[in-house]
């Protein structure tokens, strides 16, 4: 959702198009997910997505008739033999619960979704409706992303032209009012969506009893589905001091701006968080276990985001492992790290990951397995161990992003009370991330590329953009395209620079779709924009070829005749 | 055309090629020049491209390596642009907490300085291009004398001729005056990128896209601006929703349009210009722009005399594969005003050289070519606007509209709506076109313009995961019809 999801209550109904069409050409992606950057870093960094549930695979008849039982088009004698207050009732009304709560309701489904008492931060009995991307994630953030890369326009109107007196100040108060009343907005447009779909609302925390059996806060409902979409928490190292750092939460929310902060972690939220300090001019040092931010993207991007805001400022920390906070007398806050101690924080904010919320939800007791790191473990129509009882979004630990978690309470909706049965598709599933400059991203990285298919073409482009011939920054933008050797099909596209999240979208279209390099060629540019690069592309920078093999002889020199031939 | 036709050295003997200074003569190194000559060496044919004298301001003997895109058009226009843009973006940054000055100092000369210089650069940096290129460049005007000879004068007077086995000609198009009493005073779109003054008042004749663009531009600098132009809604060819959304886009943002209108008269006085118009009003700006039209530049080549044929409006006219009637004679950009835009021309530079160097016969493809308008915000469109579906289409159209808050304006304040549009072919799920109106729709164009050349379904649309938070998501994420219109022309009702 671009927006406030005002004038447009018509959206709730589902796709008019059900007919998937074929995609020109059918090759086939990988299902293996070799990286993956936004699941919590706790879990396993390789996992394939499983194979489906010996229950859904097999004979079709029996697939079907396993749907339609589970599903609204139940049987009379099983409606009969026991009825529920509610068809559906999902735990937590985040992206995932509010998008299949919705969904359920519009196939006809009887739904109700819990959800914890309004608050910008979360905690085992505070949360809102619209969940974290709404209340503590995506949108705040963008809203800070916003403001803060004010500063940066500043710089740049210089070189056009406009010239500000004294150096404009920024009002944290003024940006948090407006932003907490963009909240309570939404908060209340995300009930209103619930209340026009017909799915009551109860507010409070969501426990479960037994395989068909809530409890909210001690009264007691029965759904034949459970659905649990009740996401994930900050995540805060367990040091010494640790009660003196903020998280995630705490640093949308804050009542005065960090004069001087340290954010220990290297993933998106850190960065992203680090480019939000950065812009509204505090002191930003990012420290980070490994030598790089960002693990799980591509190389030559994460060489790049960090030079990008190297230059802008950020101060990069690496191979630094925090082992405690100390308070001194002054007030301020010291990090003390394997290499040394750093002091003069007024802020130490932990960016060190998520947990699924799956403590006290009743589920060790009633048989639902969760993973080493506390995800709920699902088959691919996120159906869990307990036949009535279904996860999806932060919770699962699949790909934690909002698009992904209304994909799966679509996927799930359809699944149960539809008659649909539907897996979410993760092939070439885009992301961005809203650091400064920003990046986006589809399909894989060059390293996953080259272990997948061996032989890859590499086309980069690494430029100045016009704004800043003008501006006079060291602005740069990156560009990748990373290309089947054999087939041609773009198995990834990689970007860092002013719009890279804008841009990328329209390309995962088309990666999506499996377009080949060919494809992208023979599309006719925008001029002057930077997205243009993308379509003029012309020679690749590099070829990678898989080392030839003597078992593999006649592999190797088709090859090597391929190689030469271009 | 057969293939054999058309590859170099029909003839191409031994002996005749003494004959020949060189294999390609190319006169105008602007986009589409520059870019078959290079090309064209690169394939291993010698080749001479000859270019005017470099200034700002384009005349009959005036020009420079790079072109109107570079010199006179996309690139000055986009830095002006981006200048423009920031008075925005300072109004925006308060309601994010930023304390700024009501009036934000704004130094003309700085911008042009700086845009100029950046312009001097470019244009070394195409000289460049050539030069590593192997492609010999000339100083001076070029003329066809005949089918195989072109004469160059250069600038000091003289005149020296060249031979070569084909001659391209590329000398693109310049800005065109309406002919009323005083149209002297007006100026167009080259002086305009280059003005000494920023005006303070300013009047636009136009309702093309060069037009709004300079609205957008005068207006972000602080200019009070008026539109004049002819139809009922600036931007004729876009798609009519599209059209509208941008007519009240500039309003919000303070141009005053003068739809239907036309200018009758200029004059000169104490004041400014006093502009009269077809209606009978009178006001007075400062600067009074002209963005009218352009033609292409062949007045001065000699063409009837070699017996190249142009059409009405003085294009050559050309094949699919860019040859005029004269066989040794091609023609690529806008002097053959198929579609003026750069990225076209460089396509047809390039389909030039294979076609005529490369031994591979190739077409242009104009299916599906984006554009965009940089008003500010900007539009951006690639396929067919919803009229030209519903009038090309054998089957219905379906409409997918989406109009929204852009997330910045939740807060900024602004009052102004991204729109999105796609059109889709009801029997074939085929997108036919996608247009859209809001913060960086251009950028955002593009991506979609690689799926819908390569035939993307709505479906292939849907099954892409949206990229959150941001504009562009909502292409992916059309769900529910706006509306149905039958092949007919006409809304479906509900039978
Ligand atoms: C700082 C930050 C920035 C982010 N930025 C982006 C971004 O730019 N793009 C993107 O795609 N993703 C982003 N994400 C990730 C995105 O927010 C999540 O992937 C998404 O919100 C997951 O949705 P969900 O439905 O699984 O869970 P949530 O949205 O977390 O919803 C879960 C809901 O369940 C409620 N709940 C929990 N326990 C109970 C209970 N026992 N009873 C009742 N209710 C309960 C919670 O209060 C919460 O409202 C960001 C996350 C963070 C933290
Ligand atoms: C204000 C403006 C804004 C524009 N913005 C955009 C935009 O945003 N995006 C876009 O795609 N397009 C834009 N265009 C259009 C784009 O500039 C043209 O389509 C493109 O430059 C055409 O290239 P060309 O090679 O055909 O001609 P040109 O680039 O015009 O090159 C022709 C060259 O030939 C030279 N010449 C002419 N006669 C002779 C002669 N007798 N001898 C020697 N040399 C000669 C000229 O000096 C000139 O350098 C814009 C145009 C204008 C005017």
């Amino acid at each position: 959702m671009a927006t406030t999801l005002g004038g447009s209550p018509t959206r709730l109904s589902f796709s008019s198009s059900s007919v998937l069409h074929t995609l020109s050409h059918k090759i086939p992606f990988p299902v293996v997910l070799l990286q993956r950057p936004f699941s919590s870093p706790a879990s396993s960094v390789s996992r394939a997505i499983r194979l489906p549930n010996s229950r859904l695979s097999g004979d079709p008849g029996l697939r079907r008739s396993f749907f339609v039982r589970s599903g609204l088009q139940s049987g009379p004698e099983e409606t009969a033999s026991q009825t529920y207050d509610f068809d559906l009732f999902t735990i937590g009304a985040g992206s995932g619960g509010v998008r299949a709560s919705r969904f359920a309701a519009n196939y006809g489904a009887s739904v109700a979704v819990c959800e914890l008492p309004f608050s910008t931060i979360s905690s085992e009995t505070a949360g809102g409706v619209g969940g974290t991307c709404v209340l503590r994630g995506c949108v705040p953030k963008k809203l800070l992303v916003y403001s803060s890369k004010y500063s940066h326009d500043f710089d740049e109107s210089r070189g056009f032209g406009w010239n500000h007196e004294a150096e404009p100040k920024h009002d944290w108060s003024t940006l948090m009012a407006n932003k907490n009343a963009e909240l309570q907005r939404l908060t209340g447009i995300y009930k209103n969506i619930l209340k026009n779909a017909n799915v009551k609302l109860i507010e409070g925390r969501g426990k479960i009893v037994d395989p068909h059996t809530i409890d909210v806060d001690g009264k007691i409902y029965s759904a034949r589905h459970i659905l649990i979409a009740v996401g994930g928490r900050p995540f805060i190292l367990d040091i010494p001091g640790k009660e003196y750092a903020i998280d995630s939460d705490i640093a949308l929310d804050l009542p005065s701006k960090p004069e001087k902060i340290a954010i220990v972690g290297g993933g998106y939220i850190a960065v992203e968080f680090a480019g939000i300090f950065n812009g509204l001019k505090s002191d930003v040092h990012m420290f980070i276990r490994q030598q790089k931010v960002l693990r799980g993207f591509d190389e030559e991007v994460r060489d790049f985001v960090t030079e990008q805001m190297s230059l802008r400022g950020i101060e990069f920390h690496s191979e630094e492992t925090p082992q405690a906070i100390l308070k001194s007398v002054d007030g301020t806050l010291s990090l003390k790290t394997n290499k040394g101690t750093f002091d003069g924080f007024s802020h130490v904010m932990f960016a060190t990951g998520r947990r699924p919320n799956t403590k006290n939800l009743g589920l060790e007791e009633v048989g639902v397995k969760l993973s080493k790191n506390g995800a709920i473990v699902v088959d691919e129509y996120s159906q869990t161990s307990v036949d009535s009882i279904w996860a999806i979004g932060d919770v699962t630990d699949r790909v934690n992003l909002t698009p992904v978690a209304l994909m799966e309470g679509g996927a799930f909706a359809k699944t149960v009370f539809n008659s649909e049965p539907t897996k979410p598709d993760y092939r070439a599933v885009p992301s961005a991330v809203f650091s400064q400059p920003p990046m986006g991203q589809v399909g894989l990285t060059e390293e996953q590329a080259t272990e997948e298919y061996g032989d890859i073409d590499v086309f980069t482009a690494n430029f100045r953009p016009l704004k800043a011939t003008l501006s006079g920054l060291p602005d740069r933008v990156f560009m990748k395209i990373i290309a089947c050797a054999n087939t041609n099909r773009v198995l990834g596209v990689h970007m860092c620079g002013d719009d890279a999240p804008e841009i990328v979208q329209g390309v995962a279209i088309a990666v999506k779709a499996g377009l080949t390099k060919a494809d992208f060629d023979a599309t006719i540019g925008i001029h002057p924009t930077a997205a243009e690069e993308f379509v003029t592309m012309r020679s690749p920078t590099r070829k990678i070829r898989k080392p030839s093999s003597p078992l593999d002889e006649d592999k190797t020199s088709s090859d090597v005749k391929s190689a030469a031939k271009v | 055309m057969s293939r054999k036709m058309l590859i170099d050295g029909e003839g191409g003997h031994p002996a005749d090629e003494e004959q020949y200074d060189f294999d390609l003569f190319v006169i105008g190194a602007g986009s589409g020049g520059v870019r078959a000559s290079r090309t064209s060496a690169g394939y291993g044919a010698k080749v001479a491209i000859c270019e005017l004298p470099f200034h700002p301001i384009s005349s009959e003997v005036i020009g420079g390596v790079g072109g109107t895109c570079v010199i006179r058009g996309c690139v000055p226009k986009k830095i002006l642009v981006y200048g423009a843009s920031f008075r925005g973006e300072f109004e925006d940054a308060k309601n994010f907490g930023w304390e700024l000055n009501d009036e934000v100092g704004f130094n003309w000369k700085k911008l042009l300085h700086n845009k100029t210089q950046e312009i001097v650069r470019l244009n070394g940096i195409y000289k460049r291009l050539l030069t590593n290129a192997g492609v010999t460049m000339l100083e001076g005007e070029g003329k066809v004398v005949d089918p195989h000879v072109v004469e160059v004068t250069q600038p000091d007077g003289s005149k020296k001729q060249y031979k070569a086995r084909h001659i391209l000609i590329a000398t693109g198009s310049r800005a065109q005056r309406v002919n009323i009493p005083g149209k002297e005073l007006a100026i167009t779109s080259d002086e305009a990128l280059s003005l000494e003054e920023l005006p303070k008042h300013v009047v636009i004749l136009g309702g093309g896209y060069i037009a709004v663009e300079f609205a957008s531009i005068w207006r972000g600098m602080g200019a009070t601006v008026d539109l004049f132009y002819r139809k009922e809604l600036p931007l004729r060819g876009f798609d009519g929703e599209m059209r509208a959304v941008v007519a009240r886009n500039l309003e919000g943002r303070g141009i005053r349009l003068h739809p239907g209108t036309n200018l009758s008269e200029l004059t000169k006085t104490e004041e400014g210009i006093r502009v009269l118009t077809d209606k009978g009003d009178a006001l007075t700006a400062d600067v009074v722009l002209f963005a009218t039209g352009r033609s292409p530049n062949t007045k001065r080549l000699n063409l009837e005399a070699v017996g190249v044929e142009t059409d009405r409006a003085g294009a050559i006219k050309v094949d699919e594969y860019s040859r005029t009637n004269v066989p040794s004679i091609w023609a690529v950009g806008d002097v053959t005003n198929r579609m003026n835009l750069t990225p076209v021309a460089l396509m047809e530079g390039t389909c030039f050289s294979k076609t005529v160097f490369g031994g591979q016969p190739t077409k242009p493809d104009y299916g599906h070519i984006p554009c965009a308008v940089f008003s500010i915000p900007p539009l951006s469109v690639v396929g067919l606007s919803e009229e030209e579906a519903v009038e090309q289409g054998k089957n219905d159209v379906l409409v997918f509209t989406s109009t929204f808050t852009p997330m910045k304006n939740t807060i900024s304040g602004r009052q102004e709506k991204t729109i999105m549009k796609l059109v889709v072919d009801s029997e074939t799920d085929k997108v036919l076109g996608a247009s859209m109106c809001g913060p960086d729709a251009p950028e955002i164009m593009q991506g979609i313009a690689v799926a819908l050349k390569c035939g993307a379904t709505k479906a292939q649309l849907d099954s892409t995961v949206g990229i959150h938070p941001s504009a562009a998501e909502e292409f992916v994420t059309m769900r529910s019809l706006t509306r149905r219109v039958t092949a007919g022309g006409k809304p479906k009702t509900n039978l």
